[in-house]
């Protein structure tokens, strides 16, 4: 191993390989806009899900077999709070720079961090549960997997989101130093 | 400053287009749920109006700054939702396929005009920096 010295810091056990983007003038103001912009389309699939199932119309039988019930909105908001504990802490502590207050504070906020992932992941194997045991399993029609479909498609951008947003707000500035991570 | 009065005449025209647009898409099929799009365009530039103040200082120009991030999450936030609410109704045989076109297409024109408006302001006014 021929790592620069600088470069790792033998008391961490866990490396947080930041990874470094030039996207060129407006890479952050794009990452957050396109990070809007899938959260925004992941919150949209599944509420097109949840109406479409409040205005299904019986056409074959006396009722609609499947409804989008209370159950299909658990991963969604595993998934936001997920998203939100990410997103609100500074990442500045994560990476555990000297002189940002003391090494618990770290600790801290990398058990958050972790929390933060667990919720987001299992949000979408919560989603990919319910795509499974609800409606592929179910005996219902092949219309009607169209819900779980869009549970799962929901989850994968909203981690999407969380992933570009944090891209995003970890692009080195302009005349920013670079940080030894 | 006669190319800005030009511009100025143009952007209103379009965006009497624009209302036109969603009005129609309302009134064609008397279901007023439509109108919608139209407050959403018109809401989504206010996030970045709020927050760009905020953490405005000289030093803090390439800092990382929280408030500016959120009012822009939450602007594209609003504009996809301008866009994908009438896709949603439309899905759900709510309003029907002409009216969800007519109101994005309608919706579209507003929020462009919006934002080529607040665009070409910003730039007059950098003129005399």
């Amino acid at each position: 191993m021929s790592l620069p010295r600088a470069d790792y810091d033998p008391r961490r056990v866990c490396l947080n390989p930041f990874p470094e983007f030039t996207l060129g003038k407006h890479r952050r103001t794009a990452g957050v806009y396109i990070a809007g912009a899938l959260f925004a389309l992941a919150n949209w699939v599944f509420l097109d899900a949840a109406i479409l199932s409040a205005h299904m119309k019986p056409i074959w039988g006396d009722e609609v077999p499947v409804h989008v019930t209370f159950v299909d909105w658990v991963p969604g908001i595993c998934s936001f709070i997920g998203f939100l504990i990410v997103n609100i802490i500074d990442k500045d502590r994560i990476r555990g720079d000297e002189g940002f207050g003391d090494s618990r504070a770290v600790w801290r906020a990398r058990l958050f961090l972790f929390i933060g992932f667990a919720f987001m992941a299992g949000g979408l194997a919560g989603s990919i549960c319910i795509l499974v045991l609800k409606y592929v399993l179910g005996d219902y029609p092949e219309q009607f997997s169209y819900y779980g479909y869009a549970n799962v498609t929901q989850n994968v951008a909203m981690m999407l989101a969380g992933v570009f947003l944090w891209i995003a707000q970890n692009t080195s500035g302009e005349y920013e130093y670079n940080l030894t991570l | 400053m006669a190319a800005g009065l030009k511009t100025v005449i143009l952007l209103s025209f379009v965006l009497a287009v624009g209302f036109l647009l969603i009005i129609l898409s309302c009134a064609l099929w008397q279901n007023w749920l439509p109108l919608l799009v139209a407050l959403t365009f018109v809401l989504a530039p206010l996030p970045n109006a709020i927050f760009s103040h905020c953490g405005h200082d000289d030093f803090s120009e390439y800092e990382h700054s929280g408030p500016i991030d959120l009012g822009r999450f939450i602007t594209s936030v609003v504009v996809i939702t301008g866009f994908a609410f009438p896709i949603v109704l439309a899905h759900a045989a709510v309003i029907t396929g002409g009216a969800c076109v007519m109101s994005i297409v309608g919706g579209g024109l507003v929020y462009g005009t919006i934002v080529a408006y607040s665009a070409a302001f910003t730039q007059d006014e950098s003129e005399f920096d």
